[in-house]
């Protein structure tokens, strides 16, 4: 009995109970969650077998259900195009960014910092200012843009199917930029001066040194960067309620969205769970690469 | 000689730049002030015409964002300290060893890092009503989203705990001390702003928490700000002035915390944790 008080006091116990605590807390709600998902999504769950563990046993039933809706398509579509276009610019604003603010000139710093904010305000919020910003008639965007002479006609952003999910896309990339900024300009920090002095010695011109030294240099900071971008534009949520819902008749949908609309406004937790599992499956293959690409810096 | 006016250059495009990004923040505090006709009006005007300081108090007032804001700090608070209490522990231990089981690990936590609220709230929210969690819903988010912030936690205080030199340690462990006393004597003061820095970086996310609030909550005076907005807020919405005031009021007090510890954030953010 005091053997084990002492080993708690002094040796593998102590490092047993601090990290068994955090283990056994997200095993709980995490772990234990993402297993429920994946059984749900082989149950009949409804009204009233909601509330007990043992359900009628479906089969695949739910996917096939789900694949047969008829907006399935479009959702998938959406969620591709959602993932793509929102990293493709994340990444190239914020690489640009982060190349610009590298270079040496007053206050470039504490100008970078401003760049933060929008990567600690409420999602809701940041989806609010731009629902109105992109408004139809009074949006400032539409008059930004005739002002410029780039368009005519009145853009709805938010209310014609050609454009809603770009929408959402404009406003997450404003959110999802300072991240990406972030991370690549401490890629950048890291790449050792002399080399660049050594290529300009050598005669390599501004775009020689970028393609030859500052591309191979931060090849596993882009894997890490790319993947959470991935991750994190998987895990967008909040824009969609504040701007589209989802709609026109589902053509800004994606497939977190969908997942939620499923189970808290139609109640087909069922659905819910199997469209969270095939998403899962996307989100596990994202991991594994960035997982890959950050080991040797975890483990540090 | 000649490139000497380069940097100047440079520094006029930064804040061009920083002006062009800063607007939506900008557009909100302007629409917040404007009148209800001038919103409106097309084209924008882009200073109001007769700003309305008024809207601030009637809008915390109408929209009852005492309760709201409360709330939000009731649960932000709350994912704070389960993660800082649980998480910690578990980042010096991992920061601590080197070994297969600590590579489990932290792969575990990593993919745990990466799972979408929206595709963990279904089973949550069913689970939560089987085991009767459902009756006290602040609850029952503040434990969702401490397991949701977590991981992002343990990663980056594992770096900070990983800066420790390990010889402090050791030494305080032959001086008599025990593990625990070592532990709370000796690491967690040294990594104390490291702690600090991701603490506050777990407050100021949870305070924004939307969709397991949403999902969870069902009685308005336990509902966070977020989901307080959320109930004016919709593609069709035209209350624009409110909308604006409310959210002026809600991102504030984060936006001077971010400004004031901006390089601390910065600073924490970038050691070795994401390189």
């Amino acid at each position: 009995m005091s053997r084990i008080f002492n080993s708690m006091r002094d040796g593998k116990g102590f490092d047993l109970i601090l990290v068994g605590a955090a283990m056994v807390f997200l095993l709980a709600l995490a772990g234990l969650p993402l297993v429920y998902n994946v059984v749900m999504s082989f149950q009949q769950v409804d009204m009233f077998t909601l509330g007990s563990l043992v359900r009628p046993f479906a089969g695949f039933a739910n996917y096939v259900a789900v694949v047969q809706q008829p907006e399935f398509w479009l959702v998938t579509k959406n969620t591709l195009i959602f993932v793509f276009a929102s990293m493709a610019g994340q990444f190239i604003i914020g690489f640009a960014l982060a190349l610009f603010f590298a270079q040496n000139f007053p206050g470039a710093s504490t100008i970078r910092g401003l760049f933060l904010v929008s990567w600690v305000m409420p999602g809701l919020v940041v989806g609010g200012i731009w629902s109105f910003i992109l408004a139809g008639d009074y949006g400032v965007l539409n008059a930004i843009l005739k002002g410029l002479g780039l368009t005519q006609a009145t853009i709805f952003w938010k209310s014609d199917p050609n454009f809603s999910l770009w929408a959402v896309v404009i406003a997450n990339i404003w959110l999802g930029l300072a991240f990406n900024m972030l991370l690549l300009s401490v890629g950048l920090a890291a790449i050792p001066r002399d080399l660049y002095e050594a290529a300009e010695l050598d005669g390599a011109n501004a775009f020689q040194r970028f393609w030859t030294i500052t591309l191979p240099m931060m090849r596993s900071t882009i894997g890490a960067v790319l993947s959470l971008g991935l991750i994190g534009t998987l895990q967008q949520f909040d824009l969609f309620p504040a701007l589209t819902e989802g709609g026109p008749a589902n053509t800004s949908n994606v497939a977190g969205y969908w997942a939620w609309q499923m189970s808290f406004q139609l109640y087909d937790f069922a659905k819910g769970a199997t469209i969270s599992v095939m998403m899962f499956v996307l989100v596990l293959f994202a991991s594994v690469v960035y997982v890959r690409s950050t080991r040797h810096e975890v483990r540090g | 000689m000649t490139r000497s006016y380069v940097p100047w250059l440079l520094l006029l495009l930064a804040l061009v730049l920083a002006a062009i990004y800063l607007f939506p923040l900008y557009w909100m505090y302007v629409t917040s002030l404007k009148t209800g006709s001038e919103i409106f009006a097309n084209p924008p005007s882009f200073w109001p015409a007769e700003p309305n300081l008024e809207i601030y108090p009637s809008t915390w007032a109408r929209r009852t964002m005492g309760t709201f804001l409360w709330n939000s700090v009731v649960i932000a608070s709350g994912v704070t300290a389960f993660t800082v209490i649980l998480g910690t522990g578990c980042a010096y231990v991992l920061a601590r060893y080197r070994s297969v089981w600590i590579d489990i690990g932290l792969f575990a936590i990593l993919m745990l890092q990466v799972l979408p609220a929206s595709v963990m709230i279904t089973p949550l929210f069913v689970g939560f009503n089987q085991v009767g969690l459902l009756n006290s819903p602040r609850f029952a988010v503040v434990l969702a989203a401490a397991a949701k912030s977590m991981p992002f936690f343990v990663v980056l205080v594992r770096a900070t705990f990983m800066s420790v030199p390990r010889e402090l340690e050791e030494a305080a462990l032959v001086d008599g001390n025990s593990r625990v006393g070592a532990f709370f004597s000796i690491v967690l003061p040294l990594a104390r702003n490291g702690i600090l820095v991701c603490a506050i970086l777990t407050f100021m996310s949870s305070f924004g928490e939307y969709i397991y609030s949403k999902s969870i909550i069902q009685d308005t005076a336990l509902q966070p700000a977020s989901v307080g907005l959320s109930g004016f807020l919709g593609p069709n919405s035209t209350d624009w002035n409110s909308i604006m005031a409310y959210s002026a009021i809600y991102v504030t007090p984060i936006l001077a915390v971010f400004v004031l510890l901006q390089r601390r954030i910065v600073s924490g953010l970038t050691s070795r944790a994401l390189k």
